[in-house]
């Protein structure tokens, strides 16, 4: 009898798997597997091997889903359900912090749960591939999910290669499937009478020596390859997927979203059964008298109308808008965010849509590929038997050389900094500038630009940016947008409030060094761009002409109005004011603020701008920089979005390929490319 | 009393309940929050809870949960004054922000049905219509549901007293089927499901028990229910029957009306067909 070792494949007979889940519960591991409920094969705790879905399979299409009995003892024998892994590796809910605020002083306490050992069991191929994919988004990034990193972390893989692929799957243009070649601890093969287990790492070495199989013998190893490439032929490659991408950002203003509206409901179901989709939001979980709150990670969806809400508007009003973002940043926007493709090709999504929309169709509806590729391949009924031998790995299949993530990534602190409010001032009538005291290292390092995230228990964080660095503390100037912000501007002198941060990308100071600088601002928009005039002053002999353009609803609008005085006064800086309406004691210009322009020459080409405010204001101002030759890459916008987390985990913010959080708020035009200024981004 | 007793009392918001054309159902719920009843009590001055005593107070309220449609001519009347004494209004329940299940007599012959009804029609004051309370005045919250949900109750007054935004997030019942485990009913088969154009709250309740949703809380926003719709009768099912399906607690709302009104019509008269 020969046993196996990490290099030769073992058979475990199918009476043996409740060996397996013995030994897998005598190491404390709690076993997730597929078993049947509700009508599906869906993915729940199994005690033992009789709780699998034994002579069962799924008929799958496009919104529809139904269980079917084979007659055969196999267990593994349908494609990915309803669940994914995503439930016990990101669930549902997962409590964040818990923040209490007696008597204007705040706390707030880690609220994470331990994430306890645990296996999976029937994890296909394009399910690693979704893992791996969670893991670059979670725990490769800037900034880690701990909860994530520690539940992937506590999680043993044992795959069960695909034999049965439903008629909704892809993987194998995704490249991701149907056979398992990482990323797994132990992965299996099921035949008839059992299954041909290797290991993929050291813990799954560990377990199979204590399986103690026989060898697995050459025709079953045979028979374990066959079976998974006839589900391979079965699939042929019904995406054709080179160039996607490219394809996809071209056809962003196709007329093919309007009549795929017609049909989706937003209802958000594809994003949520999704392995890969990890947006997020907070929920405030408060007692009845706002003393203490517990803030709970959520899974939230770019469908709804929330999430890319602001106060007083959405980026994304239209279900046209909201579908244009899913497709395209599964993708094509992935590929510039993390390097592979958002889509593991599992057809969750088509089977789970209740109206039955096929992303597959929809794909080549709005980016139909060369014609001559479309006939090589012979696309839009995806999925049929096709003869198409072997088909490259697509290109995604680069994220299947990742090992096991072991996230040691540097992390942001996990809870607010507690800081107190040394001084207050008014600005206007619903905006103040609140000091901070601190001694936060972090929070002092911060760079003109940057923004935090201020917390109150109970009340949504916002991000707020920094309008001023001190050597112990900092300033914020907010204004009562909404209910957090009106907390916030109801702060007194003494009482303390959480940051995060600082966050995001500054303004680029060193990139106007020897040129002419130019800042337009209106509004509250002069708050971030006060640090910058800071630091532009602190060194003034690095810059040539620096002008400031600020522009404001009316004279009692503006803020830092003493400030802006002895501004004006400097004879190394021209500051001009305009305001919409003027007030009985404005002698100043009425209008708005590209009016400014026509004050003075602007020597474009040699200029640099800086540009903060509302949407409107700053694509007025961009036109009038570019007609006065100021190149996109010299002119510097920042941005608002609706924030969650502000470290690029959440997706909130994203904009095109980029998250507004990590990758901005500060952006050059050149940077953005067309993604500035187009609707429903 | 001591001071800081007082400041407090003097503090809690005067509350009022009242309700117009409703069963009551909402109301209950309140009365079923029993652990924090005790705890609202403190918060809140109840002044006015016609379900739970007789007593009625002439006003005003600081905050005012209305209950049930506008059905007849003095109901009218009545909430336009209350609204004028009212800084904040809060409606509550599918009759109050849908105009209820007796809103499908907005699609009958009113004189007809008040003649085969009542045996003095002459003596019953009612209107043609049952609507909701936003038809008639400006309303600051909406509370959906058949009835209500006592969590989003408890978050409503609970984010008052704090003076937060409530956590009423107009989007699908499937984002929380999907966050509770629940598989979709819709696409397994076992039954056609409103969830997806249906304003979530209910915690997706009707999924969690394997049947469909039928809409008490209403239609969402950006409800696309022409869509769902054609799904519905994709297989043969019939116009009147898919009319059916919309034409629950929520039918007046105007994207479920619209529906209604383009397959021909609320099939009031009950006929076989599938349970809606
Ligand atoms: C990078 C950045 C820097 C900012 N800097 C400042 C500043 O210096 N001063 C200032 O006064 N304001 C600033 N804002 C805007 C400020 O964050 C919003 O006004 C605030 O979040 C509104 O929250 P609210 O609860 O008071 O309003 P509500 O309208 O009650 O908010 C409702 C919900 O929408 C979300 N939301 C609304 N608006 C925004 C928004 N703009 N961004 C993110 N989430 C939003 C909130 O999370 C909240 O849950 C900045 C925004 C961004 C993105
Ligand atoms: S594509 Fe389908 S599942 Fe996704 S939001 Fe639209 S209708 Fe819902
Ligand atoms: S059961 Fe209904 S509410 Fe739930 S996901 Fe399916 S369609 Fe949506
Ligand atoms: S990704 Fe969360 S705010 Fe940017």
């Amino acid at each position: 009898m020969v046993m196996t070792s990490a290099a030769v494949p073992g058979f475990l007979p199918r009476a043996g798997l409740d060996r397996l889940l013995d030994l897998l519960a005598a190491d404390g591991r709690r076993v997730i597997g597929p078993t049947v409920g509700q009508g599906a094969v869906v993915y729940d705790e199994i005690h033992h091997a009789s709780d699998l879905p034994a002579g069962w399979t799924a008929d799958q299409a496009p919104g529809s889903y139904r269980l079917r009995q084979t007659g055969t003892e196999r267990q593994f024998d349908y494609a990915v359900g309803p669940t994914s892994w995503k439930h016990e590796t990101f669930p549902p809910r997962v409590p964040l912090t818990i923040g209490r605020r007696v008597n204007g002083q705040v706390t707030f306490e880690d609220a994470l749960p331990a994430a306890p050992p645990v296996a999976f069991l029937g994890v296909r191929g394009c399910e690693i591939a979704a893992l791996l994919t969670q893991d670059a988004v979670l725990a490769r990034g800037i900034a880690v999910d701990r909860d994530y990193a520690a539940r992937r972390a506590a999680a043993l893989i044992i795959a069960v290669e695909c034999v049965t692929p439903a008629d909704t799957c892809f993987c194998t243009s995704m490249g991701t499937g149907p056979e398992v070649t990482t990323g797994f601890d132990l992965a299996m093969t099921e035949l008839d009478d059992g299954f041909v287990v290797r290991a993929g790492s050291p813990a799954g070495e560990r377990l199979l020596e204590r399986l103690e199989l026989t060898a697995a013998d050459p025709g079953r190893t045979t028979a374990a390859q066959d079976a998974v490439a006839a589900a391979r032929e079965r699939m042929g490659d019904p995406v054709p997927t080179a160039g996607l991408p490219a394809r996809l950002i071209a056809a962003a203003e196709s007329p093919q979203w309007a009549e795929i509206a017609e049909r989706c409901l937003a209802c958000a179901n594809c994003t949520l059964v999704c392995p890969t989709c990890f947006c997020t939001g907070v929920t405030q979980v408060s007692d009845l008298d706002g003393f203490e709150a517990t803030a709970e990670r959520t899974w939230d969806s770019c469908f709804t109308l929330g999430f890319s809400k602001v106060a007083g508007g959405n980026f994304r009003p239209r279900v046209q808008d909201r579908y244009r973002q899913w497709l395209t940043h599964k993708f094509a926007t992935w590929w510039d965010q993390f390097g592979m493709s958002g889509c593991v090709g599992c057809g969750r999504c088509i089977t789970w849509c209740p109206v039955g929309i096929d992303v597959r169709a929809e794909l080549m509806a709005v980016a139909p590929p060369p014609p001559a590729l479309k006939a090589a391949v012979g696309i839009i009924e995806p999925a049929r038997p096709t003869t198409v031998k072997s088909v490259p790995p697509a290109a995604s299949a680069a994220l299947l050389t990742a090992p096991i993530p072991l996230p040691a990534v540097e992390e942001l602190p996990p809870t607010y900094a507690r800081t107190f409010v040394a001084e207050r001032r008014r600005e206007t009538v619903d905006t103040v500038t609140l000091r901070f005291d601190t001694s936060d290292p972090d929070l002092l390092a911060g760079r003109p630009g940057q923004f935090v995230m201020a917390a109150l228990p109970a009340f949504s964080a916002a991000p707020i940016s920094v309008s001023r660095f001190h050597r112990d503390g900092l300033e914020l100037t907010i204004r009562a947008a909404g209910a957090a912000t009106r907390a916030l501007c109801e702060l007194r002198r003494g009482d303390s409030v959480g940051l995060r941060g600082p966050m995001g990308r500054g303004w680029p100071v060193d990139a106007a060094e020897g040129h002419d600088v130019v800042i337009v601002t209106g509004g509250i928009g002069l708050a971030p761009l006060r640090p910058l005039v800071d630091a532009l002053l602190a060194d003034r002999t690095r810059f040539r002409e620096i002008r400031l353009l600020y522009g404001a609803r009316s004279p009692a609008d503006r803020l830092y109005v003493e400030e802006l005085s002895e501004l004006a006064a400097r004879p190394d800086l021209d500051v001009g004011q305009i305001v919409d309406r003027a007030g009985p004691d404005w002698f100043g210009r009425v209008g708005v603020v590209t009016g400014l322009f026509d004050q003075g020459h602007l020597d474009g080409p040699n200029a640099v701008a800086y540009v903060c405010g509302p949407e409107r204001m700053m694509t007025a101002t961009v036109d009038v920089l570019r007609d006065r030759g100021v190149s996109d890459d010299r002119i510097f916008v920042t941005l608002e979005r609706h924030m969650e987390c502000g470290v690029g985990l959440c997706g909130h913010c994203q904009l095109g390929k980029s998250f507004v959080c990590r990758d901005g708020p500060v952006f050059s035009l050149a940077e953005m490319g067309p993604a500035f200024g187009r609707e429903g981004l | 009393m001591t001071g800081a007793v007082r400041a407090t009392i003097a503090s809690r918001p005067r509350l009022g309940i009242m309700k117009f054309a409703s069963c009551d159902g909402c109301q209950l719920t309140i009365l079923d929050l029993e652990d924090h009843l005790l705890d609202l009590l403190v918060r809140f001055d109840l002044v006015e809870f016609a379900e739970a005593s007789s007593y009625r107070s002439s006003g005003p309220f600081d905050i005012v949960l209305v209950e049930g449609s506008i059905s007849t001519p003095e109901q009218a009347e009545e909430i336009v004054r209350i609204r004028r004494e009212t800084p904040l209004l809060v409606t509550i329940g599918a009759c109050a922000t849908a105009g209820g299940i007796q809103a499908l007599r907005n699609w009958a012959d009113h004189d007809a049905y008040r003649a085969a009804v009542y045996a003095h029609p002459e003596y019953v004051e009612s209107l043609a219509t049952s609507t909701p309370i936003s038809d008639h005045v400006a309303v600051d919250a909406e509370l959906r549901g058949c009835p209500i949900d006592p969590g989003q109750l408890l978050e409503l007054l609970t984010a008052l007293t704090v003076g937060r935004r409530p956590q009423l997030p107009d989007e699908s019942v499937c984002l929380e089927c999907k966050r509770r485990g629940t598989v979709c009913v819709l696409v397994t088969g076992n039954g056609p499901c409103l969830g997806p154009v249906t304003h979530t709250g209910c915690g997706a309740l009707c999924p969690a028990y394997a049947r469909g949703c039928y809409g008490c809380f209403g239609p969402r926003e950006a409800a696309n229910a022409p869509s769902l719709a054609r799904w519905f009768g994709r297989d043969g099912r019939s116009d009147a029957d898919t009319a059916r399906l919309f034409s629950g607690f929520t039918a007046y709302a105007p994207p479920f009306r619209s529906v209604i009104d383009s397959l021909g019509g609320p099939p009031i008269a009950s006929h076989s067909g599938e349970d809606a």
